[in-house]
């Protein structure tokens, strides 16, 4: 453990320099990936916050505001929004269960999908032609007043529920 | 990714061993492994212990309510499964047999391995709705023997031997490195060198040949491709595995992961030995940490030396440029123990899984000639002559994709993965107690022609889509997993064989070698050929 000691030490002097960051920026997207679950800070100003409204399970609207840049599955994150089950692999497209539901001209409106993407898409339960997984979808002022439809969520096979139902 | 930890492992932990000591070795491992199972909630009594509450029908499903209990549930006898693995080497043709139960007893069976338990779900639905049903940690399979050998050492588990918390916040630091497409993009320059000394072997090889073209046992130049690729991300450095010479250091680490599987027989049964019988049958336990030494030595010796790469540039007040490993060293979000057992997995999970893909691939390519053709023009086409793809040129190069896919569909590393239900479960109309080793079929889900017509046709195309509406119910075929436990290295295996397929097929054609026939799969811990690969490389016209 002499290696550990040694860097922290010497980290220690210069851990704000040397922070992560230096390696991120030089690799690229490790930055970008991070921002995309840091980006609660209040930098930008509120007028140029969008609204979005989601709807719940129980047909519920839920308008809140985020800002652009942000996924829509960071503003489920930061507003604390609870679609249960909802963003399990933290938007590393390992999983499908930021899945939502658009209309259709929304939808056309969102900007391509990649194949990584698609391939989730294919994984995720109650697939609609307008359905995108929230973590691939970037807020932008164009955006504004959007709805994003929760859709039903799986049928829970924990305890006593039949699977057949 | 995660080579080992699929469910044969429990299998193999119950009763794999060489003829000579299989059926002492079964009847210790049900001695031991009855407390065990007792622990983690699989007993035998389990198939029959139902909650009251269960039996009672659901109200709004009509007629075929009962809800079934694992005794009712099919499945072949414990005498004939004893004979079918022991006398028959059926760890080989688990796969086969995965298909063969499939046909006789279901989309869901239960098989007993001794004590041990396996309700194997063999239906693209059932499986969909088992990994749907996932909480927040996901357990694959018993790796006590691996944490045993961590603890011994004073190490810490990794992303395929951890479980529950510790798991979780490894994986949460892990997957926002190395899960993205995009973060794993930035890779491709490293990958595209490893590439270019994969096609300079490729040449030096096939000279040593009277032919001029052959290239014996393809597996063992995708082994060292892998290694060479996973560890240029892992650890920021080249081993020269594709070397003329290999560095010791790495042919030590080649012989320790040898050892580890080529012993599987014994090194994954070593802990299933109960301790105290550990002086009596010393061997298989000793292989295993001999193995694990190798491989372990082999990490903290290259982390160590980027450690101290980071330092000296500290010290001359350099900025600290890298990639995983740095930011890993730098950031602290692991202890360094962890750095070195999730690189150690990471490592030992990302070279069997790839080179055995990437020698299905080039043995499918070569067996289908007209398949090749379509996918070569494909690729020419879209770079161009001579240009070297990218990360961001594979979306363009939909047939190359497809056939990752296909090959993994057909020949999926691991035939079948495993979980252990984290709560009560009705599945397929049973109900399966929290605790119980399911294992998912994905071999038989692949096969089946309601998921994939003509399904053992060789089609990369099949999974090209028409538009971005055009959807393919894909969970037939997952190699990789599917949530939050699925194979962590699976964006950097699909780069690196994106990439090499690429590359081979713009400069080769691949042929068979007039050696080579028919070669079969057999599972051996994974899925992989059971014959040497021999296959031609042969210089295309530019």
């Amino acid at each position: 453990m002499a290696f550990v000691t040694a860097l922290r030490r010497l980290a220690h002097v210069r851990l704000r320099e040397y922070s992560w960051r230096t390696a991120a920026v030089t690799s690229g997207a490790w930055l970008t990936s991070q921002r995309s679950f840091t980006s609660s800070s209040p930098s930008l100003r509120s007028d140029n916050k969008v609204t979005i409204n989601f709807v719940n399970r129980d047909g519920e609207k839920i308008t809140v505001k985020g800002s652009p840049g942000d996924s829509l599955l960071d503003i489920v994150i930061n507003e604390d929004l609870d679609f249960d089950g909802f963003g399990a692999c933290e938007g590393t497209l390992a999983c499908s269960t930021c899945h939502l539901i658009f209309d259709e001209d929304t939808y056309k409106s969102l900007g391509p999908v990649t194949d990584e993407e698609m391939d989730m898409l294919d994984l995720a339960y109650g697939l609609t032609d307008t359905s995108r997984l929230g973590c691939q979808i970037c807020l932008t002022k164009s955006l504004e007043g959007v709805v994003a439809r929760v859709p039903e969520s799986v049928a829970d096979i924990r305890q006593s529920k039949d699977e057949s139902s | 990714m995660a080579s080992l930890s699929h469910f044969t492992t429990a299998c193999w932990k119950n009763l794999q061993g060489d003829r000579m000591n299989k059926q002492l070795f079964f009847i210790l491992r049900a001695l031991h492994k009855s407390a065990a199972s007792e622990a983690s909630g699989i007993s035998a009594a389990g198939e029959e212990a139902m909650p009251d509450r269960l039996i009672t029908p659901v109200a709004d499903v009509g007629e075929k309510t009962r809800i079934m209990t694992l005794k009712e549930m099919p499945g072949p006898s414990t005498l004939s499964n004893l004979v079918e693995f022991i006398w028959r080497d059926g760890f080989s043709r688990i796969h086969e047999i995965q298909m063969e139960h499939r046909k006789k007893f279901g989309k869901i069976f239960k098989s007993r391995f001794g004590p041990q338990l396996v309700v194997s779900v063999a239906d693209r639905d059932l499986v969909a709705e088992v990994l749907r049903a996932e909480g927040v940690a996901p357990q694959r399979a018993n790796m006590e023997s691996w944490k045993e050998y961590r603890d011994m050492i004073g190490s810490s588990t990794g992303l395929i031997s951890a479980e529950g918390e510790d798991w979780l916040k490894m994986r949460s630091v892990l997957r926002q490195l190395i899960m993205r497409p995009r973060d794993v993009a930035v890779f491709s320059d490293d990958v595209n060198k490893v590439v270019d000394d994969l096609i300079k072997r490729v040449c030096i090889l096939r000279t040593q040949e009277p032919d001029g073209a052959t290239v014996h046992n393809v597996n063992d130049l995708f082994f060292k491709y892998a290694m060479e690729g996973v560890a240029a991300i892992l650890y920021e450095s080249r081993l020269g595995c594709l070397e003329n010479e290999i560095p010791q250091e790495t042919q030590d680490y080649i012989t320790a992961l040898h050892l580890m599987f080529s012993s599987f027989k014994t090194t994954m049964y070593a802990g299933a030995i109960p301790k105290w019988l550990r002086p009596v049958i010393p061997k298989p336990w000793e292989e295993f940490c001999l193995s694990w030494d190798g491989l372990f030595k082999f990490s903290r010796l290259h982390v160590d030396k980027r450690l101290a790469e980071i330092e000296a540039q500290l010290e001359r007040g350099e900025d600290v440029k890298g990639g995983l490993l740095t930011h890993l060293l730098i950031n602290k979000e692991m202890t360094m123990e962890e750095i070195y057992a999730n690189l150690t997995e990471m490592l030992l999970a990302g070279v069997d899984t790839t080179s055995f893909t990437l020698s299905w691939a080039s043995y499918l390519l070569a067996r289908h000639p007209r398949v090749q053709q379509q996918i070569f023009m494909e690729v020419k086409r879209t770079l161009g002559p001579g240009a070297v793809a990218t990360a961001d040129d594979v979306p363009r190069l939909p047939l190359i994709r497809g056939l990752v896919k296909e090959t993994l569909r057909l020949f999926p590393v691991l035939p079948g993965n495993g979980r252990i239900t984290q709560d009560d479960l009705v599945v397929g109309g049973y109900f399966i107690p929290k605790g119980t080793q399911l294992a998912l079929c994905h071999y038989s889900t692949s096969f089946e022609e309601e998921n994939f017509a003509d399904a053992s046709d060789f089609r990369p195309d099949r999974w090209i889509r028409k538009d971005s509406t055009d959807r393919v119910d894909n969970f037939g075929s997952i190699p990789f997993g599917y949530g939050i436990r699925s194979c962590i290295g699976k964006r950097v295996a699909e780069l690196e064989m994106h990439l090499a397929l690429t590359r081979l097929i713009q400069k080769f054609q691949i042929c068979m070698c007039p050696r080579t026939a028919d070669v079969k799969a057999k599972t051996h811990g994974l899925l992989c050929p059971a014959a040497p690969i021999h296959l031609q490389f042969i210089d295309r016209e530019i």
